[in-house]
């Protein structure tokens, strides 16, 4: 004798065309509540990837980061560099380092014939490429060999190619650094990454192109003239094991250096961590904003639902006498407030998907969207439907049929 | 013939504030399956709210009312919908048809509450309205018919699930006297085929149409059952 939620849905359907107007103007709220939280989960995910992707991109979540603090006032002048016994010492304290790779940098005049290039160069050692997972697209990086022999050698970015050598090939020319002559045996891989919201340079690793290196030693012995070294990198043997190599280093450090924090260890774990904590901040109040604008809209449907009633009092009282039942009143109701908000919930997540490329464009970040939050989107106008619609439903399913048919 | 009605010192009161406003004051009535009655009184008398209790629409203050030998007070509120639903059949002074439905919807709506899948709602309704005269007109909405065709949908609307009982209320109150004698016609002709037949009027001409007159007048029977 039941009337099947079919059937519900049926003439929730035809009630919601026969009111085509002020049906659609009944969801414009939840269209756009459920607009906002495609965007904001799109853009949500769009950033979460940035910062993964930037991550990885700069060596992966198991690298290790030493550097000087420059927070650190070093009222007591302690030594802000290590010497290349501190290292070999370092080294062998932490066994378990996949990669290890101290630096040393400078600001030269690269030439080769009548063209000059003004960029930093890098001594390092072959461990760099490993650590930072960026090799040569022609030619090699350096070897233990060039470090052992201090050789005049060095390997250029892409751009710093084009500079001085245009579409002519680089590989196995000299070039002159400070009147030393450098023979080119290399040149790394082109590094590229969308910049957000930039305008002119969309390359945010356009400095990694202008970089130039040379063996550690070569600019220790032939360059430089001395082996104090600010700066290194290193490579856990996974992500999981890096807060605890950081820890361990950091130790080793602060004993090496009675205790102040001259220096810095950063691992890409923790920084990855620490980033995603401070999004959720961002999220969290994204999330409020469109749960406040869907109880909005879930209070306008409330309040349209109730007038809606009022005005088809009539039509319930007749309902009752042709043998429905109270149940079959608050289920009409409550079905059609679902299927309202629901069918505005669809128009909201199609709006959202459709405005996505605009906002990335405008905010110049990427947005992921995905069936995951399609469906919460789905779910939370249904939520919202069923909210807004449950009062109302029951206010319809008490009323006397007497006098819902003598209802002017 | 079985009686089907069974109405004893029935009283009715609304409580308007605080004052208590009396509708029946003690009313005895019985009819028998398959009678056409009709229940005459000027306005105010009772007989409309007469009418819902017996339609179970509405609840007495006092006395009893058996419908089928049951008693209708200690039925529960689905048991009151079902028999709205398939033993009686409502016809009003103002049709009370849906106006956003087509008349074919508003005939399929007691199938539908009786649970009909939507292929034999349908193919009811339509042979119900070709029955009244109104098979070429299903698509039409109550706004596009005349009063006697909007009269003839109630009609049919009432009769689609084939109630033993017909109660109209004032059923040609609204409408000139040929469509009225139509409307008439019809209860005649469904009172032949067996249906029991209760007309609330306070048009004498109407009630000479039933085989039995009730008189109503301040909540009370006049003449008791004279026919």
């Amino acid at each position: 004798m039941a009337i099947s939620l079919k059937e519900n849905i049926t003439v929730g359907f035809s009630d919601f065309w026969s009111r085509k107007v002020r049906s659609i103007i009944t969801v414009m709220g939840i269209v756009l509540g459920t607009m906002s939280i495609i965007v904001v989960l799109a853009l949500v995910k769009g950033i979460n990837n940035q910062t993964m992707k930037w991550m990885m991109e700069r060596g992966g979540l198991s690298k290790i980061t030493v550097k000087r603090n420059w927070e650190y006032k070093n009222p007591e002048h302690v030594r802000n560099y290590f010497t290349w016994k501190e290292l070999v010492l370092i080294r062998s304290l932490i066994p378990e380092a996949r990669y290890f790779n101290p630096q040393q940098r400078q600001w030269v005049r690269l030439s080769y014939k009548d063209k000059d290039y003004r960029t930093s160069v890098h001594g390092v050692l072959p461990d760099f490429s490993k650590i930072e997972e960026w090799d040569v697209q022609e030619g090699r990086f350096i070897s233990a060999f060039d470090i052992d022999q201090s050789n005049d050698v060095i390997i250029i970015g892409t751009k710093v190619k084009e500079e001085l050598f245009g579409n002519k090939k680089a590989v196995g020319e000299v070039i002159t650094v400070k009147e030393r002559r450098l023979k080119v045996i290399g040149i790394m891989a082109f590094r590229y990454m969308k910049n957000s919201g930039a305008i002119g340079n969309d390359n945010s690793f356009s400095y990694l192109n202008r970089r130039t290196f040379v063996p550690l030693t070569t600019m220790i012995h032939k360059g430089s003239g001395s082996d104090n070294i600010s700066s290194f990198t290193l490579k856990a043997q996974n992500a999981e094991s890096a807060p605890a190599l950081r820890e361990k280093l950091n130790n080793i450090i602060l004993n090496l250096r009675r205790g102040l924090p001259v220096f810095e260890v950063e691992s890409a774990k923790e920084e990855a961590e620490e980033m995603a904590e401070n999004q959720k901040m961002f999220q969290t109040i994204f999330y409020i904003i469109s749960v406040i604008s869907l109880l909005v809209g879930a209070i306008v449907i409330a309040n349209i639902m109730l007038a809606t009633i009022q005005e088809r009092t009539r039509e319930i009282g007749i309902r009752l006498t042709v043998g429905a039942r109270r149940r079959d009143i608050f289920v009409q109701f409550l079905v059609q407030t679902i299927l309202v908000t629901t069918i505005g919930g669809i128009l909201g997540i199609v709006l959202g998907l459709s405005l996505l490329d605009l906002v990335s464009n405008f905010l110049g970040i990427e947005l992921i969207a995905g069936i995951a939050m399609i469906l919460v989107a789905l779910l939370v106008s249904a939520g919202v439907g069923f909210i807004s619609g449950i009062i109302p439903a029951i206010i319809a399913s008490k009323l006397d049929p007497v006098e819902a048919l003598r209802y002017e | 013939m079985s009686n089907i009605i069974n109405i004893e010192s029935m009283k009715k009161e609304y409580k308007m504030g605080k004052i208590t406003v009396p509708a029946l004051n003690g009313v005895d009535i019985s009819i028998n399956e398959g009678e056409f009655v009709a229940i005459i009184g000027p306005s105010g008398s009772g007989k409309s709210t007469l009418m819902h209790i017996i339609g179970c629409l509405d609840s007495p203050t006092d006395g009893q009312y058996s419908l089928n030998a049951e008693l209708v007070s200690e039925m529960k509120k689905g048991k009151l919908a079902q028999i709205r639903n398939k033993q009686i059949g409502f016809v009003f002074q103002t049709f009370n048809l849906l106006p956003h439905l087509n008349i074919l919807k508003n005939v399929e709506l007691p199938l539908m509450y009786a649970g009909f899948s939507k292929r034999n709602r349908t193919r009811t309704a339509k042979k119900v309205l070709e029955e009244v005269g109104l098979g070429d007109r299903l698509k039409h909405k109550p706004s596009e018919l005349s009063g006697g065709q909007r009269q003839r949908v109630a009609i049919a609307r009432a009769i689609v699930n084939n109630p033993t009982i017909i109660l109209a209320d004032e059923p040609t109150g609204n409408l000139d006297t040929a469509s009225g004698g139509d409307i008439l016609s019809i209860f005649s002709d469904l009172n032949d085929k067996g249906h029991t037949i209760i007309i609330v009027t306070h048009d004498p001409a109407v009630a000479k149409r039933a085989n039995r007159v009730i008189n109503i007048v301040d909540g009370l029977i006049q003449d008791g059952n004279i026919s």
